[in-house]
């Protein structure tokens, strides 16, 4: 008896075991992908990490990135089409970027989504880039002299570019697809572009430069009305529009003082919506920062003239932030701030009212305030300026 | 129960045959005045001149003193000088007697024999430990002279409460077994469970502690149940504990009962090094014992299984070292910690003389040639290697045996399941170490079933002024060892 189930028991280990079984060098890792559309036909590329390096032996484990496309009436078609021509397993398990070009991005994210989310394989928080005057194709060939491949330059680049400018978020995929699916909220994305020549950043030798031929440009951010492209930002206005969304981490402002430009950087700037009724939003911003650079003759220990700044400071901040939501309100017509949320958040009774004509007619024609209480911090290590030194 | 006869010649005879007239069997009759003084002794366990000069001389001297001549036995047994001298009557005790190197006299007017220690110096002086090297604390070790061990531990617990329970076993090898424990502190009713399993024992012959093992367990298992030890210091701390301590003749190896798995990660140096860095040092060893079992299968099943789980960069790198390797990952792992194995075993098999190029071999073939044939990928290497290190920390060779065959059981686990399959061989693992019990002691403890008062001494060490109490789930009895400080 007990050898029988001794039998059954490795019988069924043995039936059930290697599913899933894959082994490492019979795979094909898809570090990025990106998404075109090219008249009615998808195509889709992958960007293969692991194709060993020619001449180079396995043990030093030098890997070169391929680009494959793919072309088909639907993503799946598409993809069985890369299946093709790849020898190895596509895994997309360890997928870092995704990239869309605009024609798609115009037509409507939500028709490429469902191939990326039902894929159990893939993980739901790598980055999406939205590609600005160029193909995402492209944009996966270029090579960068400072990451070994093209999908983890873009990825450190959103990383730390969120962390010290403040023009571009990042923002994941599953972050994406939710503010797709909240109500009164529209998403916005980071956009990336190529500054030079495409076919020679393509090439290995761009490595080998000194100077580039070309690379990747982190642009503004790309505006959304539920899944569809409306327009880009300027720099300037993704970063007032990070600022509203909470998003801006560090931020460097130019102050118009005495006709000269005073910048100043502030690493903690906080934004509270606070919406009473569908016609009235106030927004109160706060925090601190710090001068960077100072041109001209201002005795910067004195407090009043601290003070001075300050106000210039919130006047002009106050002045940039209204242009941008109200560019917002009437062009793109998208809840990009999620007013309409809060009003969800706050009363979803009445919010199922104003759904329907929220876009339309309730979000264009909001009141809105803004409140800053802005303080500057630290003057930096120099009491006067060097200029004022010398004379 | 034989009668020696009265004869002194017929009993050198027939002691001569009993031993097949084997030559160093040695007899001499000293003939006083009409009555026969027989004298036999074996010449390979007995030391000549020790002979010469206390029975001989003493026979001699006895004959020329006319005035106490009454009866040569009695004469005898009062003269000789020896600290070691008694009679029997049994000739069936002869043989025993006399490959212990004792020496036999017999007279003619006696049914009774004196016997008299001549033993020759057979054993190796007390050397330093070599299977269980430490830095710091006593470094002398037991050796083959069973007095000699016992006396180890009397010098170090001068207590008469130290007692030794002796029997023999072995019905060719008659091999002396001393049972060690302190009276007070060790629980009898373990002590009467020990006696009732050896003495149940009939076998042709004992010569190492590690025969009577298996007679000394109650479950199965690859694991050791019982710890063995050749340093005294590790055998008076267990006595200290409680715990039972069986000590075999001819065999530096004492067994120490009851063992619990916690046991195997400690070291008698722990006793005398600083509490505080003992606890860091008990953790790494638990981190390496993790490792040591772990390692190879969880790398198996992350890399053929569960790629999800591995950091990107750190994915295509190992996918690019893979890349042109024939073999599955799982095939690779089990070849490499194979050839490990094999390797060590020839380590310890060989003669010192070879053992250096035996590593340069090793060395070379395993961790440079191999990979560069393109036989095994680089990582695999120092998986394999990484998990044979962590395995050799423990010193105890059939506690490091038992921790190879599971990581052989989790490494196919591995491969065929994937990670689901080492956690379902954890847990069938966890369950067999659980149920483990000797001597009303749980393998597990003190941590299954949980002993509060026990955990001053197994992972964490609290200060030696802190450890009032004795484990009590050895003992019972006299639970406090040292007064508990102002």
């Amino acid at each position: 008896m007990k050898k029988y189930i001794l039998l059954i028991i490795f019988i069924t280990l043995s039936l059930t075991g290697c599913a899933g079984y894959k082994e490492l060098n019979e795979l094909s890792i898809v570090t990025a992908v990106g998404f075109d559309k090219k008249d009615d036909n998808y195509e889709l590329s992958f960007l293969i990490a692991n194709s060993p390096k020619e001449g180079t032996s396995s043990k030093e484990g030098e890997a070169k990135t391929t680009v494959y496309v793919g072309k088909g009436k639907t993503i799946a078609e598409a993809s069985k089409e890369v299946e093709q021509i790849i020898p190895k397993q596509i895994y997309l398990g360890h997928i870092n970027v995704v990239i869309i070009s605009e024609d798609i991005s115009k037509e409507g994210f939500l028709n490429i989504a469902d191939w990326l989310l039902r894929n159990p394989e893939t993980r739901k928080k790598f980055y999406l880039l939205q590609a600005k005057d160029t193909s995402a194709k492209n944009i996966l060939k270029i090579v960068s002299p400072l990451e070994s491949f093209p999908s983890q330059s873009i990825a450190t680049l959103i990383e730390s570019n969120a962390e010290s400018k403040s023009i571009a978020t990042s923002v994941t995929y599953s972050n994406f697809i939710s503010q797709i699916l909240e109500k009164g909220y529209d998403p916005v994305l980071p956009s990336v572009s190529i500054k030079g020549n495409v076919k020679k950043g393509s090439n290995e030798k761009n490595l080998e430069t000194t100077e580039p031929e070309s690379y990747l440009v982190l642009g503004p951010l790309a505006i959304f009305k539920q899944d569809k492209l409306k327009g880009f930002s300027t720099e300037k206005e993704s970063s007032m529009i990070n600022i509203i969304k909470n998003d801006a981490k560090e931020i460097n402002y130019n102050v118009k003082y005495q006709n000269e430009d005073i910048s100043i950087e502030s690493s903690k700037l906080k934004s509270k919506i606070e919406i009473k009724d569908e016609k009235n939003v106030t927004i109160k911003i706060s925090g601190l920062g710090d001068i960077y650079h100072i041109n001209n003759k201002i005795d910067i220990q004195n407090y009043k003239e601290i003070n001075k700044i300050e106000k210039a400071w919130s006047k002009q901040l106050k002045n940039d932030l209204l242009k941008v939501i109200k560019k917002i309100q009437t062009e793109y017509k998208a809840d990009i701030f999620g007013f309409g949320n809060q009003i969800y958040k706050n009363n979803p009774k009445k919010w199922e009212k104003l759904e329907k004509n929220w876009n339309n007619q309730y979000f264009p024609h909001l009141n809105i305030k803004i409140e800053t209480s802005l303080k500057i911090n630290q003057t930096g290590s120099l009491v006067k300026t060097i200029k004022e030194d010398k004379s | 129960m034989e009668k020696i006869e009265k004869n002194a010649k017929k009993v050198l005879e027939k002691t001569k045959k009993l031993y097949g007239n084997s030559p160093d069997v040695n007899t001499r009759i000293i003939n006083i005045k009409g009555t026969n003084v027989g004298i036999i002794f074996l010449e390979s366990s007995s030391q000549a001149s020790t002979i010469s000069d206390f029975i001989i001389k003493g026979t001699l001297y006895s004959s020329s003193n006319n005035n106490l001549f009454q009866n040569i036995f009695d004469n005898l047994k009062n003269n000789l000088f020896n600290s070691q001298l008694f009679t029997i009557n049994d000739y069936k005790q002869f043989p025993y007697f006399l490959s212990s190197g004792f020496t036999i006299i017999v007279t003619d007017n006696s049914d009774e024999a004196i016997v008299m220690e001549t033993r020759a110096n057979l054993d190796r002086g007390v050397t330093e430990s070599t299977s269980e090297p430490i830095l710091r604390g006593s470094k002398d070790s037991f050796t083959e002279s069973h007095s000699k061990n016992l006396g180890l531990i009397r010098k170090r617990i001068k207590d008469s409460n130290l007692w030794f329970d002796e029997i023999k076993l072995g019905r060719k090898t008659q091999t002396r077994i001393s049972i060690a424990y302190i009276n007070g502190i060790t629980d009898k009713q373990k002590l009467n469970q020990i006696k009732n399993r050896l003495n149940k024992i009939d076998i042709d012959g004992i010569l190492d502690s590690g025969n009577l093992r298996d007679y000394l367990i109650e479950n199965k298992s690859i694991f050791p149940q019982i710890h063995s030890t050749e340093r005294p210091d590790v055998v008076s701390q267990a006595l200290l504990e409680g715990k039972i301590v069986i000590f075999v003749e001819n065999c530096p190896f004492t067994l120490i009962l009851p063992t619990v798995f916690i046991d195997y990660l400690h070291t008698s140096e722990d006793e005398y090094q600083k509490s505080s860095n003992i606890t860091f040092t008990r953790v790494l060893r638990i981190i390496a014992l993790i490792i040591t079992v772990f390692t190879p299968a969880i790398y198996i099943a992350i890399t053929t299984y569960d790629q999800n789980t591995i950091p990107d960069k750190l994915l295509i790198s190992l996918a690019i070292q893979r890349e042109g390797v024939p073999f599955p990952t799982s095939f690779e792992i089990i070849l490499l910690t194979a050839i490990f194995e094999i390797l060590r075993e020839s380590d310890i098999r060989s003669p010192n003389s070879m053992s250096a190029a035996m590593s340069i071999v090793g060395a070379l073939v395993l961790g440079q040639a191999a990979v560069d044939a393109g036989i095994v990928s680089p990582i695999t290497v120092i998986v394999v290697a990484f998990t044979s290190i962590c395995s050799l920390i423990f010193t105890d060779i059939d506690f490091m045996n038992g921790i190879r065959t599971w990581r052989f059981i989790f490494i196919l686990a591995a491969s065929l399941l994937g990670i689901i399959g080492i956690l379902s061989f954890t847990i069938i693992w966890l369950i067999k170490l659980a149920s483990l019990e000797n001597l009303q002691t749980s393998f597990l403890s003190p941590f299954a079933p949980f002993n509060k008062k026990a955990q001053n001494d197994a992972i964490y060490r609290a200060p030696e002024t802190k450890q009032i109490e004795r484990p009590n789930y050895i003992s019972n009895l006299n639970p406090h060892r040292q007064r508990r400080s102002q």
